[in-house]
């Protein structure tokens, strides 16, 4: 049995230590919840009929402070994330790689939301949206300790983030983000990444990465939060973290055999296209479900929503069909989500009129970055990752300081701030994703074999295949 | 041309390729499907501007005129196309497209060559 084989054998083993572990510790940590909850309400409370305080750290409340309708609201926008990534990314990126690698790309998306699900139930939660320092959250969150609903008492765990919902349904919310944000970057590894190494990479990835970047931004006390950094849904925390990490990945790992010089036919484009219509009606959760309120601003978001998408799909249908002649359906599929992600950072801050000069950009700026950017890249950024989401990203950070109205959300925007929001998300994103894959591959490996790689993944890495 | 003048030409590109680039290719098929045997050339053509081998962009000359040079074989089975006297938006909107009658096999073929988009 040769070394290499048998790296992989033990990496595998860790894996499987680490998700043992992960239910024992969750199964140990439930008295420490109970014995918590007292403390936390006798030091943070708001009652029903006294002045309301606002929170700067989780805690208990009354149950009668809870907005039914925005809870309500919340709960709907986080099935619809969810159903943003099953089976929206999973329909998305399924289509567009060859059919022997269809239920690799599929299984690695299922295998995403599922890790990243029980990462952020024990660790991620806490370190995101838990006030510590600038850098990073508490521990406080830990395996969701706290999160209580205390029927008896009338009591109810908040957020100080969203302080009129329960904690359970912002942290949920806030957990499809994450498994999202994960699942975008399998677009770009698809058909040669080893499936070990995706949820070794995944998940320490949501951990180290994503968690981190959502404190910064998203908790109060984050560094970039405190900079006035803005980013309503995510485009930075999000898109732009995706996009760099699945082109540090695409770097690292090397091209697809045969990239360059063989055509690779996508699937099913049809398969994408539901995929993309899915993320365009998730999205409403993703955006107007950032409000964290079933209020006006949520129904702003959600028109400046379908506007961005509206436009960036008909910039990036232009743009093809002056450029190559015809308008393709994966380039209105590709336009629509580029200016979802454009208005992503937006969504809160800025008018309709704004969202159509956002989307519009975005469609454009994406064509260029999945296209001529890519050829000047050189990544095998296989279903173009960087090129939609990193671009799009930064192009919707970057005006939502422009373009971002007082009269809407009560902030100004600065673009020099974003500049710098953008900047240090690229950084970290990058460098640490770096570290993450280097990681992965000393403990199982990153590409499967050359022979593998033509086999297919579906038959070389899950024993399955799509049929006749 | 004869089926086995184009078969012959196809199997003296599939040895140079094998040769110079290390591609493995289909012979009989090269000669046969109009799909394939663009790719080929195509393929052929950028391995000899690539890595210099000038015989590579020579075969692959033979074999598109082989393929390619009897219309009657480019349409065989296709329906005749009815040109219409509209403009098209297409033709409208753009100034430096190719048009899309020539050359159809070998566009398709390199499609996704390079990215999907």
């Amino acid at each position: 049995m040769s070394r290499k084989y048998k790296m992989h054998r033990f990496g595998l083993k860790c894996l499987l230590a680490f998700l043992l572990l992960l239910g024992l510790n969750a199964w140990a940590q439930t008295p420490a919840t109970s014995n918590n909850a007292p403390a936390m309400a006798a030091t943070v409370s708001v009652g029903a009929s006294a002045p309301v305080v606002a929170l700067t750290r989780p805690g208990l409340v009354a149950q009668d402070t809870i907005n039914g309708a925005d809870t309500a609201w919340m709960m709907t926008s986080t099935a619809l994330v969810l159903l943003m990534t099953l089976p929206g990314i999973a329909l998305f990126y399924g289509g567009m790689v060859r059919k022997k690698n269809v239920l690799n790309t599929m299984a690695s998306v299922v295998a995403c939301a599922a890790l990243v699900s029980l990462l952020w139930f024990a660790v991620g939660y806490s370190i995101a949206f838990t006030p510590g320092n600038g850098w990073l959250g508490g521990d406080t969150r830990l395996w969701f300790s706290g999160l209580d609903y205390l029927k008896e008492a009338g009591k109810v765990a908040v957020s100080h983030v969203a302080p009129n919902v329960p904690e359970s349904v912002y942290a949920m919310f806030q957990l499809t983000f994450a498994i999202i944000t994960a699942a975008l970057i399998v677009g770009a590894v698809v058909e040669r990444l080893r499936f070990s190494a995706l949820l070794w990479f995944v998940g320490l990835w949501s951990v180290l990465v994503y968690a981190p970047i959502a404190h910064w931004v998203w908790e109060p006390g984050g560094w970039l939060a405190q900079r006035g950094v803005l980013d309503f849904a995510g485009g930075a925390v999000v898109h732009i973290n995706a996009g760099v990490s699945g082109l540090v990945c695409a770097y690292m790992l090397g091209a697809r055999k045969g990239y360059g010089r063989e055509s690779f036919e996508p699937f099913n484009l049809g398969l994408t296209m539901a995929g993309a219509g899915l993320l365009w009606v998730g999205w409403f959760g993703f955006n107007a479900g950032s409000a964290v309120a079933a209020d006006g601003r949520a129904g702003l978001a959600m028109a400046v929503t379908h506007i961005a998408a509206s436009a960036g799909a008909i910039t990036w249908m232009l743009g093809e069909w002056i450029v190559r002649g015809r308008p393709s359906l994966l380039g209105l599929c590709s336009g629509l989500v580029a200016g979802l992600v454009a208005i992503t950072p937006a969504a809160g801050f800025v008018t309709p009129s704004s969202a159509l000069l956002i989307g519009a950009v975005a469609g454009v700026a994406c064509y260029w970055g999945a296209t001529g950017l890519k050829r000047l890249l050189n990544a095998d950024d296989s279903l173009d990752v960087f090129g939609v989401h990193g671009i799009g990203g930064i192009v919707g950070a970057l005006m939502t300081g422009l373009l971002a109205s007082k009269t809407v959300s009560g902030v100004h925007g600065d673009a020099m701030v974003q500049l710098i929001g953008v900047g240090a998300v690229v950084v970290y994103s990058a460098v640490m994703s770096a570290a993450v894959l280097w990681f992965t591959k000393l403990m199982v490996g990153l590409r499967v074999d050359d022979g593998s790689e033509v086999t297919g993944l579906d038959i070389t890495q899950h024993r399955e295949h799509m049929g006749t | 041309m004869l089926a086995s003048e184009k078969l012959a030409i196809a199997a003296h590109l599939h040895v140079l390729l094998r040769r110079k680039t290390g591609r493995v290719t289909d012979t009989q098929w090269m000669a046969d499907n109009l799909e394939y045997a663009a790719e080929m050339v195509r393929f052929a053509r950028r391995s000899a501007e690539e890595d210099g081998h000038a015989d590579l962009a020579e075969w692959a000359d033979k074999l598109e005129q082989a393929m390619f040079s009897t219309p009657q074989q480019r349409t065989k089975g296709a329906p005749p196309q009815v040109v219409s006297v509209m403009p098209t938006l297409r033709s409208l909107l753009a100034t430096n497209v190719s048009t899309p009658e020539a050359g159809d096999s070998q566009f398709d073929s390199a499609r996704y060559v390079r990215g999907l988009r």
